[in-house]
Parts: C-alpha cells; structure tokens; sequence
C-alpha cells in the first residue's frame, strides 16, 4: 500500500462528492463556472486517481504473487507464502514508493520555484510600468517648463536677458533645472540599483538553495 | 523469434502504464546500486523516456533500417550519461525481470528467450555504436562558461569554451548539463559559426521553474563547469544550392539560425538572405541591435523584425502569416527554428504556398533528445 505523506485518509474523494459538489457560478451575469475552483477539483481528482492506480497496481501485483504461491504448491513446492522472490518484489514495491515520493517533493519544488520567478516577473513588469510613467512624467514636466521659458522668451522679443538682476534669474532657474534633473537622475538609478540587488539576492539565495540539495541518488 | 507474439506482450505489459518503468528502475537500482547515480534525483521524466523508446523499438521491428538508426543514436547519445558496456547487461537483465513480472501467467520460456534474444539484438547495435563513437568523440566535453550577457529580461547569452574543441556545423544542437542540476540535460543550440578560437555562443531562455535553465542564467554560471554533449540536429545550410534562402526564427530559435547566417556571411558570394525574427512583444526581440549592425553592413541581408502584438520595430502579426504574406518563397531555400508549433505551422504554409518539401529545413533534433 503506498502510504504518502502528503495524503489524508479524511480528505479522500469519495463518489458522494463528485456527485454533490458545487461549483460557483460566475460573477456578473455570465454565464458558466468559475475557473479556479473547477481547476483546483480536477486537481483533487486527479491525486485521488493517482492514488486508486498505485493501490489497484499494488493490489495487482499481491493477487500474482499469491496466485504463484498457490501454483507452486500445487507443483508439490514448499507452501511458503512469503519467499525470497517475494521478499524481492516487496523491496522493488518499497523503493518504487519511495522513488516517487522523491519525484513527487522535485515537482513541488520546481512548481514553487515556477510560481517564485513567475510572480517576480509579474512585479518586474509592474516597477516597468511605474518606472515608465515616472519617465514620462518628469519629461512632461520638462517639456512644459522649457515650453514656459521659451515663452517668458519671447515675450522679451527674442532678446537675450540685459539686465543683471535677469541674467541672475534665468541663471538661477538654469541651476535649478541642472539639480532638478541631477536629483532626478540619482533617484532613479539608486531605484534601479537596488531592483537589481534585489534580483541577484534572489538569484544567489536560488543558488545556495540548490546546492544544498544532496546530489545523484536520493 | 516471433515478433507478433513479442509486440503482443509489450501491448499487454505497456496497459500497466507508469508502474512498468517504475518497477524496472526499482529493479535495476536494488540489483545494481551503483547505476542509481547514472539518473537523476527526479525520475519521472526518465521514466516516460524508457517507454517511449521501447514503444519505438518494438513499433519499428519491421523497419530494420529505421530502427539500426535510432539505436545507433541511442546507444551512441547514452555515452554522455555514463552508460557503459556492462550496464547494458544489468539493464537486460531488470528488464527482462519487469517484463515477466507483469506479464504474470502469460511469461513462459520460449517468451523469455525471444525478449532475451530481442534485448541481445537491441544492446548490441547501441554498444557497437557507442564503441565507435569512442574513437572519434569524447563521451562529453567540458564547457567552462567565459561570459554571460543578459540581452533581455528573460534571456541570457553564454559563452562557453570548450575542451576539447567542439567541431559541430551551423545549425546543430548540443545537451548541456549543470552541476547545479546534475543528470538534468536540456538542448541549446550554437548561436555562432565555428570561431578560430573555439568558443561557442549559446542563448538560454529562463523557464519559470525550468530546473537547468535557472542554473544557466543565475548570476554566478561564469567560471561554471558544463558538460556538453555531442553535436546533434539535422539542421544545416544546403550549401549545394544556390537558391536565395528564407530564415525564420521564433524567440530563441533564433540561435542556430544566426550560426547559419554568419556561415553565410563568409561564403564568397553571399545569396540574398531574408531572416524574419519574431517574438511576442519588442523587448522579446533580444538580439536585433547585433542583428541591424549586421544587416546595415550588408546589402545582400534584409532583416524583418515581426511582434504578434503591440508596438514593434518592424510588422505585427504572428509569424507564420507575415512570412507568407511577404513575398513568394516558392524559390527559396527555408530554415524555420523556434517553438514547435510557429514551425510546423510555418512549413506547413509555405508548403501550401508552392515551396517545394525539399527546400523547407525544420531544427529536428532527431532521435537524441535525452
């Protein structure tokens, strides 16, 4: 019998189930299912027919061993019921449990490792996005504020400014702009920098995560 | 030996589904411990590979010269894996155990013998091959990763040198192996024309949860020891024709398409080439910067950069209908490489479209997928 770990006796599929279950229907009037719960019952339907398999092979292979047991006692052999032959299929029976114990722990791992980078490039596209309208943004504001000097130009009829006190102040909204766009600058590429720290802490995490998984045979 | 009666018993034995293989490796691992390392951690994969290839083997009986040559490959492909000459009789010897197992009432000595004899034939195609491929090729080569260069968000360009030289032709594909994701092997294929120096170029896409591709993108892989398997694919420039030639890359697809344009490049009298590059968005257009400079510089090469969806540098549409929308290519020598259904999808129009089946080259990575 294969005996999971991950299985629940009280949590089986039972016919009853599949006979009552209910699945919501979809919001706003439409009509049909909603997908998720629909998916995560297939789901379930799909362990439990894992499990009848394993244990109807299992069962399978039981029935021909006692039925060569009964064959060799009609052949005048011992009438043991348990012999070395059969000792050898109760380990391969044992091993192949245990192989897919392990096959079943690797899928959950590389399905959680799957969900990690899916939702990390979710949320890459999601800091694009805002890094986009960021841009977009601070370089409407610019064109807005040169629009503006242009204009404060020409109303001087084109003229460069002649007083000091003009010089002064078109040279000091120079200075501002300069800092405005350094500070800027600085923001976004500390912003950047630590969006791809944290990126190669993940990747480095990933690697010393893997590496501590002992290699070839489980 | 009668075959009916053996593809009779493989039918019956294969209804036992997964627990045939699962029972002939629990077998083989408990009689001969030391071939567990061979395989790895995750066996699931493993055990849909054996099936299959015994489905192979028996539905081609009748087929002596198809069959030689997919045990040839076999046999020879398996030399990476470690396999050698005295695994191939442990491995008869479980097999033999797990198909008597399961065929219960029905095994009896003369079934026995003519699967004995089956395997003896089998085994010994794929030794006799791998025994000559011995004098030729390494069982693998070694690939130390030199350089590593993120050409978008998701794909990673690798430099690997390689010992000893990998001689291989444009086109071609090779198994890679991780340490960090031991016995797992995946296909890439060489993004460059053979280089004087001897290092290849592959592109890796990371996979959601995709085990070895992971390993080959993290930030650590330069200095990173690969194995390598040998050259594979059927894919390779006619360089008899003298036809103008049609590539077609989806994505990564791209790579050996690119070795088999700078194999072009060096021909004397290069033929006018168009390579179309689609990809699902433009930021999916990972290499065209080296792609324009390339086409830029040469008159004989138009390049067509296509997205399915969303603002582009060139068309917009899926792939397959920008190409045969283009232009008529029933003159044109095609090579198609990306995912499997843009390719087939592609052939299968250009085809309709009056390209002769002779001129259209699909990456087919024959009988070697690990």
């Amino acid at each position: 019998m294969t005996s999971d770990p991950w299985y629940d006796e009280q949590k089986r599929l039972t016919p009853d189930r599949l006979q009552s279950v209910i699945f919501p229907l979809t919001r706003w009037g439409r009509h049909g299912y909603e997908e998720e719960p629909v998916r995560a019952f297939l789901t379930e339907v799909q362990a439990e027919m894992v499990r009848l398999i394993n244990e109807r092979a299992s069962l399978w292979q039981e029935v021909q061993r006692l039925r060569r047991r009964i064959l060799g006692k009609e052949n005048g052999n011992d009438a043991i019921l348990f012999g070395k032959d059969d000792a050898h299929v109760h380990a391969v029976r044992i091993l192949s449990s245990a192989q897919r114990t392990a096959d079943r722990y690797v899928a959950d791992a590389q399905a959680y490792s799957g969900r990690l980078t899916e939702e990390a490039r979710v949320r890459r596209d999601e800091i694009m996005r805002q890094a986009q309208q960021h841009a977009d943004m601070l370089l409407e504001e610019a064109r807005t504020r040169a629009r503006a000097a242009a204009v404060a130009a020409i109303d001087r009829d084109g003229l460069p400014p002649q007083t000091d006190q003009e010089r002064r102040a078109v040279q000091a909204e120079l200075a501002y702009l300069r800092t405005f766009g350094e500070v800027y600058r600085q923001h976004l590429k500390i912003y950047t920098e630590d969006v791809l720290r944290t990126i190669e802490d993940w990747e480095s995490k990933e690697r010393a995560a893997a590496r501590e998984i002992p290699r070839g045979s489980s | 030996m009668d075959i009916a009666r053996l593809k009779r018993s493989f039918a019956a034995i294969a209804m036992h589904g997964d627990e045939v293989p699962l029972h002939f490796y629990a077998d083989l691992f408990l009689k001969h411990p030391e071939t567990r390392q061979l395989f790895p951690v995750s066996m699931q994969a493993q055990r849909a590979h054996l099936v299959q290839a015994l489905a192979t083997i028996v539905g081609s009986v009748g087929n002596v010269d198809e069959l030689s040559a997919f045990l040839r490959d076999l046999g020879r492909g398996h030399r990476k894996f470690g396999a050698l000459a005295e695994h191939y009789e442990a491995v008869g010897d479980s097999l033999l155990a797990t198909f008597a197992h399961f065929s219960a009432a029905e095994w009896d000595a003369g079934l026995a013998a003519d699967w004995s004899a089956a395997y003896q034939l089998i085994a010994g195609v794929m030794v006799a091959a791998a025994q000559a491929d011995e004098q030729r090729h390494p069982a693998y080569w070694t690939g130390t990763v030199i350089a590593r260069e993120r050409l978008a968000f998701d794909i990673t360009a690798l430099t690997v040198r390689t010992q000893p030289r990998l001689d291989f032709v444009p086109g071609q594909s090779v198994a890679i192996e991780s340490p960090a994701r031991p016995r797992l092997w995946r296909y890439y294929s060489m993004a460059n024309a053979p280089r004087s120096d001897g290092t290849v170029t592959f592109h890796v896409r990371l996979i959601d949860g995709g085990a070895v591709s992971m390993a080959l993108t993290a930030g650590d892989v330069v200095g990173t020891e690969l194995r390598i398997g040998p050259p594979a694919g059927a894919l390779r420039l006619d360089t008899g024709s003298a036809r103008a030639v049609l590539l077609v890359a989806g994505s990564t697809g791209l790579a050996p398409l690119k070795a088999m344009l700078e194999q072009l490049a060096d021909q004397a009298q290069p033929p006018a080439v168009h390579l179309f590059f689609g990809a699902r968005a433009a930021d999916g257009l990972y290499d065209l910067p080296s792609l324009e400079k390339m086409a830029a510089a040469r008159p004989w090469l138009t390049l067509v950069p296509v997205v399915s969806a969303g603002p582009g540098p060139g068309r917009t549409g899926e792939l397959p209908d920008v190409v045969c929308g283009y232009a008529d290519w029933s003159q044109y020598d095609a090579y198609l490489a990306g995912p499997s259904e843009m390719v087939t999808d592609c052939a299968r129009r250009l085809a309709a479209a009056g390209t002769p089946a002779a001129q259209i080259h699909v990456e087919d990575f024959g009988w070697s997928e690990p």
